[in-house]
């Protein structure tokens, strides 16, 4: 692909006691691309992810090549790879309340990361973190003035999302974003993500173990299974035409759910 | 606001209840313990006391009254901010205490700077480099500091640094160089504990979500150190300082003692001696007075560092 954003190649992880926990993935995320990333837990998704941002713990042992703009992410120096982070390479996490520092005000934290990437005074990044909040359609100037607790998890899972795409990254990891969100606060969070993408031409790398959201969102997908990547091609590919018996499992059981869904309806557990 | 006015006053009230126990128990203490004021009276002023003299004096001073009525009159003196004087000089307990009580203070502020100076530096070494050898070396201070009696070490640093090296005052409180040893000695005896709770503390900080979210962002190693996960770790140091503050100014009177610092470790201990009830009375109300005030702080800085406090949640 010429318009390859990231590669990795042949990546695997060892724990300290010499366990494999990633074995060999190889993968590929072109420029604007939603490419999810589906498995059960455990199954290595979010290793891969904390890999790609150098965040792992030390005892960990990493071997391959992730090629970020053709550059090896695990070549590079801390502090080389630290000022990649937020500003090339931003991450939404699952726990939306430890993506903030409890005790300090969202907005401080929104000017202390803008300028750590960016040399702007502290009124010009006040002017872009209020920008991005508005955009997520949050009240921005309360949000800003708020601690994290005082506000509800679909605003803080939101003021995240305004804070690491203030910086309008070219990569978006989003770690299970809408796990700990209600079903329409997680449709309005991935709509939102989607259109900045457009907006921004970012590639998003989407870790979900929830299919049905892989398959109305990405373009390509890659299936994991205890540390490799079992299957991965065009998301309407892996729908219809899946090979490997991991992926054929995972997608019978969210086949199985429409006629659940008649079945139910039809005594009136559903109103939809 | 309100809520913060609200902490205020419910403080003050413990305070109120909490003086009024506690002087009671040390009233009624004083009463039950053998000595007695009348006749270390009668030593000083070095005559031939008859039994006339005695009860004269137990008249005088009221101490033939049930205990109660004598309670009562000394709270109804406390009110009027009048600590009675003192059985042996004779002089207002309140100016007497006023008097020392700065010195003790300095002494125990001085006493806090060594203990930050040395805990905060050491538990966050120990904590970034958990298991390698500054980790050791922060484990070590701490073990020989617990290890180390505090007015052994006391003797020893006079012996170094004023007997033999010459360079620091061994009494006195004259210049600012009079502070250096006392306050070593009574903050390194502080120390081991601050350390050891600081390094745990910032261990389990540096491992929660919200500093891997701070890396993820790109901040600075030490930026994320000292502005995000410290702050969160200090918040059971604030607690053990608010539980330990009766100790440090019960403690500050042997360095005192020892260092014959001008304070009220020598005004406590020799009015114990004496058994001149108003001065011990009078030292025990201070001291409740400032534990509770300064526990009033404590209650305040923990609303700076947790504002979710503030709003009367509890932490997640």
């Amino acid at each position: 692909m010429s318009n390859s954003l990231l590669t990795v190649n042949n990546l695997t992880i060892e724990s300290r006691s010499g366990e494999p926990l990633l074995k060999g993935i190889n993968m590929e995320i072109g420029r604007g691309e939603m490419a999810a990333l589906i498995g059960e837990s455990g199954s290595g998704k979010s290793l891969t992810a904390r890999a790609i941002l150098g965040i792992l713990p030390d005892e960990m042992k990493v071997n391959g090549q992730i090629l970020y703009k053709g550059r090896d992410l695990l070549k590079l120096s801390e502090n080389e790879h630290r000022l990649l982070l937020g500003k090339e390479i931003g991450i939404i996490f699952q726990d939306y309340r430890g993506s903030f520092t409890p005790y300090i005000k969202i907005g401080q934290q929104m000017i202390e990361t803008i300028r750590t990437h960016q040399r702007i005074s502290k009124k010009a990044a006040k002017e872009a973190a209020l920008l991005v909040l508005r955009e997520t359609g949050l009240e921005s100037e309360r949000v800003y003035n708020s601690y994290p607790f005082q506000l509800s998890g679909g605003q803080v899972q939101r003021a995240a999302i305004s804070m690491t795409l203030a910086l309008r990254p070219n990569m978006l990891i989003c770690d299970e974003v809408t796990t700990a969100l209600d079903l329409m606060n997680g449709e309005k969070v991935l709509k939102y993500i989607d259109k900045a993408r457009r907006e921004t031409d970012c590639a998003v790398m989407m870790i979900t173990h929830d299919l049905a959201q892989a398959y109305k969102w990405s373009d390509r997908m890659h299936v994991m299974y205890q540390g490799a990547i079992v299957e991965d091609g065009p998301t309407e590919q892996i729908r219809f035409h899946h090979q490997h018996p991991y992926t054929r499992k995972l997608c019978s059981s969210l086949l199985s759910l429409p006629k659940e869904r008649k079945a139910s309806s039809a005594e009136g557990v559903y109103s939809i | 606001m309100k809520q913060f006015l609200l902490i205020i006053g419910s403080r003050m009230l413990q305070l109120i209840i909490m003086v009024l126990v506690l002087s009671f128990i040390t009233f009624l203490l004083m009463k039950i313990t053998p000595g007695d004021p009348i006749r270390t009276m009668l030593n000083v002023e070095d005559m031939a006391a008859t039994k006339a003299d005695e009860e004269r004096l137990m008249k005088e001073y009221k101490f033939d009254r049930p205990i109660l009525e004598q309670y009562g009159e000394w709270v109804i003196g406390v009110l009027q901010l009048d600590l009675g004087e003192s059985l042996i000089s004779k002089r207002p307990v309140l100016d007497m205490i006023l008097e020392k009580l700065p010195a003790t203070l300095s002494l125990s502020i001085g006493g806090l700077v060594v203990l930050f100076i040395i805990a905060v530096p050491m538990g966050v070494l120990g904590a970034v480099y958990e298991g390698r050898w500054p980790d050791y070396l922060s484990r070590w201070t701490a073990l020989t500091g617990a290890s180390i009696p505090s007015f052994w070490l006391g003797i020893m640093l006079i012996y170094v640094f004023s007997v033999q090296l010459n360079l620091l005052p061994v009494m006195g409180k004259a210049t600012l160089a009079h502070f250096i040893l006392p306050s070593v000695t009574l903050g390194v005896a502080m120390a081991p504990l601050y350390i050891r709770l600081l390094r745990e503390r910032l261990i389990a900080t540096l491992q929660s979500s919200y500093i891997e979210a701070a890396k993820a962002r790109g901040l600075g190693k030490k930026r994320i150190l000292f502005s995000h996960a410290l702050r969160g770790s200090l918040i059971p140091l604030v607690t053990m300082f608010g539980l330990s503050i009766g100790g440090l100014l019960g403690g500050v009177t042997v360095i005192e003692i020892l260092f014959s610092w001008p304070g009220m470790g020598e005004l406590i201990v020799n009015a114990v001696m004496s058994r001149d009830y108003p001065v011990i009375q009078g030292y025990i109300l201070i001291i409740g007075f400032l534990v509770v005030v300064s526990n009033l702080v404590v209650d305040i800085m923990y609303v700076i560092i947790n504002p979710q406090l503030y709003n009367g949640k509890e932490s997640m």
